[in-house]
């Protein structure tokens, strides 16, 4: 009876040390993708970064045009009009305000241009 | 259904959480005096109760609206990450006035406690005993939560499973040590100024300790429902940051009360 005893515990120890980890059950749960978990605007973010946009709201200070009539600074909105604040030239102390609607160009009391251009929202 | 909006702050919506937060406080400080003059915990009891279904309930929503609605853009989680760095910010100061008495009166040859330290007539606590173990309890506590952190940063939810559960063992088997210790005491907080600044900063600590160990069990019972992945863990690394300020607490609380002021 002892030694059967010590035949089942040896083997079925034997047999466990063989067995990979994953086959006994006790391999670690993993979660195959992240994004997959994100939901909502948290998701939409994270998916416009993974396509190269780092700035999916657009709220980072935009680049300059040449700012004349015929090459205005193009701001994206995906609304009907946007507050543009110009810094007029690179020393100045306060923000010029407008209002820039969709299909009027503007152009800023320090002349320069700009145009609303639509934007898929995120 | 047409996006009305194109921006990543979180616009709340209408809650009645802080209003009854406001009412439950209210009525637990006057518990807490009704409690203190006449020895009813009546109205502590109500303001308890009512505190803590506001805490369960403001927090479940905000889980929802993190996990569930995906309302947390990494510019709202940045503004979560200063509320809690500033929050961490004001408990810092919070227990340097408790420290502050103690270095007082540890400091000059006090005459009113017998121009010595420990004050006389009272015996303190060996620091190479008990709250050594407890120094060591909560380093390894910082370590398995550095792992449980890890795992989930790689994805791995079985391994995060196991570093949490061990960190919270470890949190309440901290507690139950300092609980053993205060019922050991030789002296009590009536005993002159040492018990004072002792029981205070201790017991603060100690409470500190069970709200850590509540962060963590509300952060496990999250991750047993999968609402962390690598990049939605704000609330697991508030609860980090938390345990590892009180754990440097403590560390200064053994360096300078246990062990330099014995």
């Amino acid at each position: 009876m002892a030694s059967l005893c010590r035949q089942i515990v040896r083997g079925n120890a034997f047999k466990s040390v063989l067995l990979s980890t994953a086959r006994r059950g006790y391999a670690d749960k993993m979660m195959p993708d992240p994004l997959e978990h994100a939901t909502g605007m948290e998701r939409k973010e994270l998916l416009a970064m993974q396509a190269g946009n780092d700035d999916p709201f657009n709220m980072k200070v935009l680049k300059k045009a040449a700012g004349t009539r015929d090459n205005p600074t193009l701001v994206p909105s995906c609304f009907d009009a946007r507050i543009v604040g110009c810094i007029c030239e690179e020393h100045a102390t306060a923000v010029t305000w407008l209002w820039l609607h969709k299909d009027h160009p503007r152009r800023c009391e320090c002349g320069h241009w700009y145009k609303l251009i639509e934007k898929q929202p995120v | 259904m047409k996006m009305n909006f194109n921006h990543p702050f979180h616009l709340v919506d209408y809650s009645p959480w802080p209003l009854t937060g406001a009412i439950g406080v209210m009525v637990l400080v006057s518990g807490m005096v009704k409690w203190f003059h006449n020895f009813n915990m009546n109205l502590l009891i109500l303001g308890y109760f009512i505190v803590i279904l506001t805490m369960y309930q403001w927090w479940r929503d905000i889980c929802r609206e993190g996990t569930y609605q995906g309302k947390h853009t990494i510019l709202v989680t940045k503004g979560l990450r200063w509320g809690m760095i500033l929050f961490i910010v004001s408990e810092i100061f919070f227990f340097v006035s408790f420290f502050w008495p103690f270095f007082h009166k540890k400091l000059p040859p006090n005459i009113e406690s017998g121009a010595m330290w420990p004050p006389t007539n009272i015996t303190p606590f060996n620091p190479f005993q008990i709250p050594l173990l407890n120094t060591i309890i909560l380093i390894s506590s910082g370590v398995s939560f550095t792992w449980a952190h890890r795992a989930i940063m790689k994805n791995n939810n079985s391994q995060m499973t196991q570093g949490l559960f061990i960190t919270i063992i470890l949190g309440i088997y901290f507690t139950i040590l300092q609980a053993y210790e205060y019922f050991e005491a030789p002296f009590t907080i009536a005993d002159k100024i040492w018990g004072s600044t002792f029981f205070m900063a201790t017991g603060f600590r100690g409470l500190h300790v069970n709200i850590g160990t509540l962060l963590l069990k509300i952060c496990q019972t999250r991750h047993l429902n999968t609402h962390f992945s690598s990049n939605h863990l704000f609330s697991l690394e508030a609860a980090a940051w938390y345990w590892h300020f009180v754990d440097v607490v403590w560390l200064f609380l053994y360096i300078s009360i246990y062990w330099w002021g014995n």
